[in-house]
């Protein structure tokens, strides 16, 4: 009796509160959700397969957490000092959730800008609350915590690293990234390999460099900085005019990186370069702005590069996730890496070293590319920069798609990605020598056709698609044969991973991040955001 | 062109600059001393606006002045300058001159990041060309007519909201476009053969919704093709220009719908 008894401890306190398990980091997310896409492929898949098609009909609402943003009662930090007048603020009023919360233990760790909650992931009762008052710096939005140990990471706008007791919401210490006086801001989620706490930071407003960095998950130091452009003498430096525009290049890497433990390589997306639309100081291809780069996370040395957008004038990120499938090819088991980019094209590469395999558009609407290039690149068509006049061109700057998490379901082989078709006509406003910041401006026009798409991962060939209102959305695809997504209308729906039929749905309101799923108490949970709440679901 | 032709366009990017922005304030008469003593003394270098000159930096991207604080880190930095670089120091600048160039240097700072309007003649196109493409490959006029609606609109509109409105009158993807123009319309017929028809609020996969000649709103259920909805757009034809539409005929259409005074 004594033995069951220390056994049952022994059980509850397993699935109390507590340090992340790094192994589990190294496997497909059962009983957790310890990172950003549940795993560090980026496939935002589970093999989880408790609610399935023949079940789904009677999932059922768990519980709601509505996020409580009230400084009263919360345990605060910042920098921000009585009577500083805020830089740069804005973005203000209603907030959403567009974090991917982890779950460990049984609790939930969430965050919105300048806010993080722990939240008890079987009740949806709040465990604490920590408000960071901020200096300023662009509230778009907050992609969620990082964890090691019991420690955890997560961004502010003002670009302050903060790390967190998970028991207690305490701060442990914050770090400046980046300064909210050259208009950076931070959103992105950080992603933890090893002992490498992974940063990134935003700002395209003032032609100011970017990096992604290493930083120590005990004090916070840098290991080190990989700069998204070259510096002169440097490979790449050759795609820019001189050392000023490399300096001033842009180039951020706001999308969390995802990682391959047996290549040990880091995928990271750059961003556009700057200045944003108006190119004339930066003839050339801008490497390694719009790029998909390898690097080593133990060193941030590149292994190699693809760009998605050369030159880019549009405003075409490359930040959009680096899916890494494990597939066949020719009869060939290879390592691959997948895009669904924002500029339209879809890119399967050889994740080993870079090498293309394929390069074609998703959507129908493209009207910039001239054609694709020896290494697979998209070749613009430069009569498409924007022009005194206006250019007409598919997509607006939102692009095809965005940052939210597409999905790949190894069972049926497909990525599913939201997608919208618009248009917008681009004027060119400075045509200076030395244009800054955008130096175009967009008048966005129309959309014609908004789509879920499922496509075949090894050809990019389209297999289905599905009406929707809103365009870009974060996906989950299970082994249960179901892909949760929206319809950007306020449903919230189960679709059937193979042929996109809607076999569930509730009106939660749209959802603002991606769905993810775990175990609990042997019952599977799918949770996802929707404006200020989390909703949780269940077979009851 | 002529001068006459010349209109404001107002910056619909970045994204977030249309959000709502608490943005610094600068003392005026600070700026403009600032302007004069930094004309004096940095122009020649700098350039008078400070976006780089003969030799010396673009300013307005220089780490010193974004992460000044009132003067503070710059007059530090102007008092032993950047020997090795080229840049005299400026030993023994008063306190309040430093503040004000400070001033000027931030002032300019936040107008490139905040530039709102810029004054561009759009109207580039050949009107002959465009008259063609109204009345043939564009096939404007099955819906329109310059001696009907559309007369007189050259007047109603600038060149560039007549731009926007040639191509798409319905715009609302984001910040910017033109406001939205006619709405679908929606035929709903229930199993019983009722049929309910008006403009289309909202369709889903689950649910149709519209508003009815008499103002009022109905919403059915959606299972699958029950009930039979049936969609039509007004704006169909400018949907089947927009995936074929050149910058030329853009122009073109432009130039003409300009001439209809």
């Amino acid at each position: 009796m004594r033995r069951l008894l220390i056994l049952l401890a022994l059980s509850i306190a397993a699935l109390a509160q507590g340090p992340l398990d790094p192994k589990l980091l190294l496997k497909s997310a059962i009983d957790s959700w310890p990172t950003y896409h549940g795993d560090y492929s980026g496939r935002h898949y589970s093999p989880l397969n408790q609610i399935d098609r023949s079940n789904v009909k009677a999932l059922s609402l768990a519980w709601v957490y509505r996020a409580n943003t009230a400084e009263a009662g919360a345990i605060t930090g910042g920098e921000v000092k009585q009577g500083d007048t805020p830089i740069w603020l804005s973005y203000l009023g209603p907030q959403s959730i567009k974090a991917i919360p982890l779950m460990v233990n049984g609790i939930i760790y969430v965050s919105m800008p300048d806010n993080a909650w722990a939240v008890d992931a079987r009740t949806g009762q709040e465990i604490w609350h920590y408000f960071w008052k901020t200096k300023g710096g662009i509230h778009i939005g907050n992609r969620g915590v990082g964890m090691y140990n019991n420690w955890l990471f997560f961004e502010t706008p003002d670009c302050y690293l903060v790390s967190l007791d998970a028991t207690t919401g305490k701060e442990r210490w914050h770090k400046m990234i980046a300064d909210v006086k050259q208009e950076y801001f931070c959103t992105p989620a950080p992603v933890i390999v090893r002992e490498h706490v992974l940063v990134g930071m935003g700002g395209d407003s003032l032609d100011v460099p970017g990096w992604l960095e290493s930083r120590d998950p005990e004090t916070g130091d840098i290991q080190w900085k990989w700069y998204t452009t070259p510096r002169p003498g440097q490979p790449g430096a050759e795609t820019w005019p001189d050392a000023y525009s490399m300096e001033h290049g842009g180039g951020m890497p706001w999308q969390p990186p995802t990682y391959d433990p047996d290549l040990n390589l880091l995928y990271v997306p750059t961003g556009n370069p700057n200045p944003v639309m108006a190119a004339q100081s930066r003839r050339g291809d801008n490497l390694w702005t719009a790029s998909i780069v390898a690097l080593n996370p133990d060193t941030g040395k590149m292994a190699w590069s693809f760009q998605t957008s050369p030159h880019d004038t549009h405003d075409w990120d490359a930040a959009q996730v680096p899916v890494l499938i494990d597939g066949i090819v020719d009869g060939q088991p290879r390592k691959l890496v997948a895009q669904a980019a924002r500029n339209g094209f879809y890119f399967l590469l050889d994740r080993t070293n870079g090498k293309n395999l394929i390069s074609k558009p998703f959507a129908e609407s493209l009207n910039w590319f001239k054609g694709v290039d020896a290494k697979g690149s998209p070749i613009p068509n430069p009569d498409k920069d924007p022009k005194l006049d206006g250019t007409l061109v598919s997509p607006t700057s939102t692009g095809i798609t965005n940052w939210p998490a597409p999905s790949f379901s190894p069972d049926t082989g497909l990525l599913y990605v939201g997608t919208e078709q618009t248009y917008s006509i681009y004027y060119l406003t400075d045509t200076t020598n030395r244009p800054q910041g955008y130096g175009a401006i967009e008048r966005r026009l129309a959309t014609a056709g908004n789509y879920l798409r499922a496509l075949d991962y090894k050809t990019g060939e389209l297999k289905w698609k599905v009406p929707t209102t809103g365009g870009p959305q974060g996906l989950l695809s299970t082994a249960g044969g179901l892909l949760f997504g929206t319809d950007g209308a306020g449903n919230f729906i189960a679709f059937d991973a193979e042929n996109g039929h809607p076999l569930w749905h509730a009106g939660i309101g749209t959802a603002s991040n991606a769905p993810e799923t775990y175990m609990l108490d042997g019952k599977q949970y799918v949770v996802v955001a929707a404006g200020d709440s989390l909703y949780a679901f269940y077979l009851q | 062109m002529k001068a006459k032709n010349a209109c404001v366009l107002f910056l619909a990017v970045p994204l977030f600059a249309q959000m709502q922005r608490v943005l610094p304030k600068y003392d005026p008469a600070s700026r403009d001393r600032g302007k004069t003593a930094f004309g004096a003394a940095c122009g020649f270098c700098h350039g008078q606006n400070a976006r780089g000159g003969e030799g010396g930096p673009d300013l307005l991207h220089s780490v010193v002045v974004l992460s000044d604080e009132n003067g503070k880190d710059l007059r530090q930095f102007l008092q032993n300058g950047r020997p090795d670089k080229g840049m005299p120091a400026f030993n023994g600048i008063p306190e309040e001159q430093a503040k004000d160039i400070a001033t000027f240097l931030h002032a300019e700072v936040l107008g490139a990041v905040t530039a709102r309007s810029v004054a561009v003649n759009i109207v580039t196109g050949d009107s002959k060309a465009g008259e063609a493409y109204f009345n043939g490959e564009g096939k404007c006029k099955t819906c329109h007519s310059v001696t009907g609606d559309l007369k007189g609109i050259g007047s109603r509109y600038d060149p560039v909201t007549l731009q926007d409105k040639a191509i798409m009158p319905r715009g609302g993807t984001g910040f910017g476009g033109p406001p939205p123009g006619p709405q679908q319309h929606v035929m709903v017929t229930l199993p019983s053969g009722e049929k309910f028809e008006g403009a289309l609020i909202r369709l889903t996969l689950f649910h149709v919704t519209l508003r009815d000649a008499q103002g009022m709103r109905h919403t059915f259920a959606r299972n699958g093709d029950v009930p039979k909805v049936e969609v039509k757009d007004p704006l169909q034809g400018h949907f089947e220009n927009l995936s074929k539409m050149t910058d030329k005929a853009m122009h073109d259409i432009t130039a003409y719908l300009v001439t209809l005074k």
